[in-house]
């Protein structure tokens, strides 16, 4: 029994030292508290969406530590921070920024210390959400199209029918549809000239046909993040797939493609916000500045293969590490590109009816 | 006809050891993948080992759950085997009574359990942190110590205890040299569960934990959306450390009893 408590005395030594290991080694003499008034951050940022030696390095510059968490989803994320977990920086997407500031739980931004302002990407200048960046800062952005097999398919025939070409039965069997909530009945709202935000029960009753027609007579696929394996295997012909998924399949499959329908797309981005009950305002919007620069956001674009939100980098990388890649560069100021608008109403009904899509 | 129910029951069990085994061999072996890719394996490489020993994320995510797994068991195997022999003790009714309420927990939907812990700790005004996930894991976990440890208890004979006391040992001394002896295969068991259960936790652990602390459960579930091998080298560590700790945990008391057998012969 004394032998099972000194070694489970021993582990927890080992694991104390093994988890302090690393991280102190070259502070500068920079004083955090008399410049920001603290010298910790909290970051709650999605999973995979960031190039970690960025973090060490703005602990360095700033001599602080950053305590940095990740999320899977917006609602988790948002039920965390109704339920009182206190972050300085979250980066949720454009509809849940517009619920967030409808419901005051993040604060608005003080611009005049955020120096890199001008580093937004032309197509981000003033999204729907927030159009004057009062309490966001975007992080990446992307679209939504279709992965094609250049092989099999031509960019006239899409031109031709754009999202029609999913319900083409030359393609039976051959097809993925992306199976996320909204982004499901996209190609249905848009190939029927719908938008994206539509109210209207007729509209969304039709794009609900659209879908069942194309479950019978083209047996789709169902698929998410299955979609990158799948697609660069050349397993499927056409698959609906977010822009950054499109380049990472580009980058290891050059047979396949990426296109924006002429009937037009859901546009997405990210963006930084400070939570309303944040404690290190200031350091808050050191790191929204950090990461605004050319050379950080750089880094965090090519680890995480997403657009990076800020024009220097993208024009950059399109002709660097993305080179011959257009998923990279999403459609910038196309009229029938829409963001997706918070509205838990839609939401609802349009899982309702997926879920009969499914199971029919 | 021998040789065919043979045939049938080989076959049999090793599809079921496929079916058991196959999932972990494959996340073992992309590990090792050179490309990013999860389905194609295209050469052999061990950058995902080195890209997970130096991402702080991940070291810490291990440190946590380890940490807090290891300190959750040691407490609930405590309270939970002292409950379950305090109520073999006790009347019926309150026995009936504790142990229903005892199950309640195993049977809510862990995300019931983790907003209700949440609000708890939100309401109380509590930051949320190592302490509240702690004292989470330590909860959830103690049912399955005591549903573990009870069975057994049944099994023992009331007057080894009587017999104890009699002969002069004190009720701690009854307890730690009689009782908690014969429970030992019991508890070791129920430790195990509890151990297991707050290894993998995710749901409770992410609404409990606070802005400061991860853990591997944590990290892996958001890192879903974009993955890479690093993934399946964690996971290759973990099963090694297991598959260690399961080896010694089984092959030592063989020794031990081999040596104890040498001894007397």
């Amino acid at each position: 029994m004394k032998k099972l408590l000194v070694s489970v005395l021993a582990i927890c030594l080992g694991l104390s030292l093994f988890g302090c290991s690393g991280g102190d080694g070259g502070k500068t003499d920079f004083d955090p508290i008399a410049e920001f008034g603290s010298n910790e951050l909290y970051v709650f940022n999605w999973g995979e969406y960031i190039d970690e030696s960025n973090i060490e390095a703005f602990e360095k510059k700033y001599n602080v530590t950053v305590y940095y968490k990740t999320f899977d989803s917006n609602e988790e994320m948002y039920t965390a921070i109704v339920g009182g977990d206190k972050y300085d920086i979250i980066v949720p997407s454009d509809y849940m920024v517009e619920r967030l500031i409808k419901e005051n739980l993040i604060q608005k931004l003080d611009l005049s210390l955020i120096t890199n302002i001008g580093a937004i990407a032309d197509g981000l200048k003033s999204p729907d959400y927030d159009p004057k960046h009062e309490y966001s800062i975007p992080y990446f952005q992307g679209s939504i199209g279709i992965v094609y097999d250049t092989t099999k398919v031509t960019m006239e025939e899409l031109d031709e029918k754009g999202w029609d070409i999913l319900l083409d039965t030359k393609y039976a069997g051959q097809i993925c549809m992306y199976n996320a909530d909204r982004d499901n009945f996209l190609p249905a709202l848009k190939a029927l000239g719908y938008s994206v935000n539509t109210n209207n029960d007729e509209e969304i009753q039709n794009a609900y046909q659209w879908l069942l027609t194309q479950k019978k007579t083209m047996s789709p696929a169902y698929v998410t993040d299955e979609v990158n394996d799948i697609m660069i295997n050349g397993d499927k012909t056409l698959a609906v797939a977010y822009s950054g998924a499109a380049a990472y399949i580009m980058s290891e499959n050059e047979d396949m493609g990426y296109y924006e329908p002429k009937q037009g797309t859901n546009i997405w981005s990210d963006a930084m916000c400070i939570p309303a009950s944040s404690k290190n305002v200031k350091l808050a919007h050191a790191w929204i500045n950090f990461c605004m620069e050319e050379e950080v956001a750089e880094k965090n674009s090519i680890a995480v293969g997403y657009t990076s939100g800020y024009q220097a980098v993208m024009d950059k990388l399109a002709k660097t590490e993305f080179d011959g890649i257009n998923a990279y560069l999403p459609r910038v100021g196309y009229e029938k590109d829409e963001e997706y608008h918070d509205d838990n109403v839609l939401k609802t009904k349009l899982a309702e009816l997926w879920n009969q899509v499914m199971f029919n | 006809m021998k040789t065919v129910k043979k045939l049938v029951t080989n076959v049999y069990f090793w599809l079921t050891m496929l079916f058991f085994y196959a999932p972990i061999i494959y996340v073992v072996i992309f590990s090792f993948n050179e490309s990013k890719s999860l389905t194609r394996f295209t050469g052999f490489s061990l950058q995902w080992y080195k890209k997970m020993f130096e991402s702080r994320s991940i070291r810490e995510a291990i440190y946590y759950t380890l940490i807090i797994a290891i300190i959750a068991t040691v407490i609930s195997t405590i309270v939970g085997t002292l409950t379950a022999i305090g109520l073999s003790k006790s009347n019926k009714v309150l026995r009936a009574i504790v142990l229903q309420i005892n199950d309640i927990p195993m049977m809510n939907p862990d995300i019931v359990t983790a907003i209700g812990f949440m609000l708890l700790f939100t309401s109380l005004g509590i930051t949320k942190g190592f302490g509240t996930i702690l004292l989470a894991h330590i909860s959830f976990c103690i049912p399955y110590v005591i549903l573990t440890v009870m069975p057994r208890l049944r099994q023992l004979d009331d007057n080894l205890a009587e017999a104890a006391l009699d002969l002069g040992a004190t009720p701690v001394q009854a307890l730690t040299k009689v009782i908690i002896p014969q429970l030992k295969g019991a508890i070791i068991s129920g430790a195990l569960i509890a151990f297991t259960m707050s290894f993998d936790d995710f749901v409770i652990s992410f609404f409990t934990s606070g802005p400061k602390v991860s853990n591997i459960a944590i990290y892996v579930y958001s890192s879903i959306k974009r993955i890479n091998p690093t993934i399946n080298a964690l996971s290759t560590i973990i099963v090694v450390i297991v598959t260690t700790v399961l080896i010694i945990v089984n092959v030592v008391p063989m020794i031990k009893d081999r040596k104890l057998r040498g001894v007397q012969k």
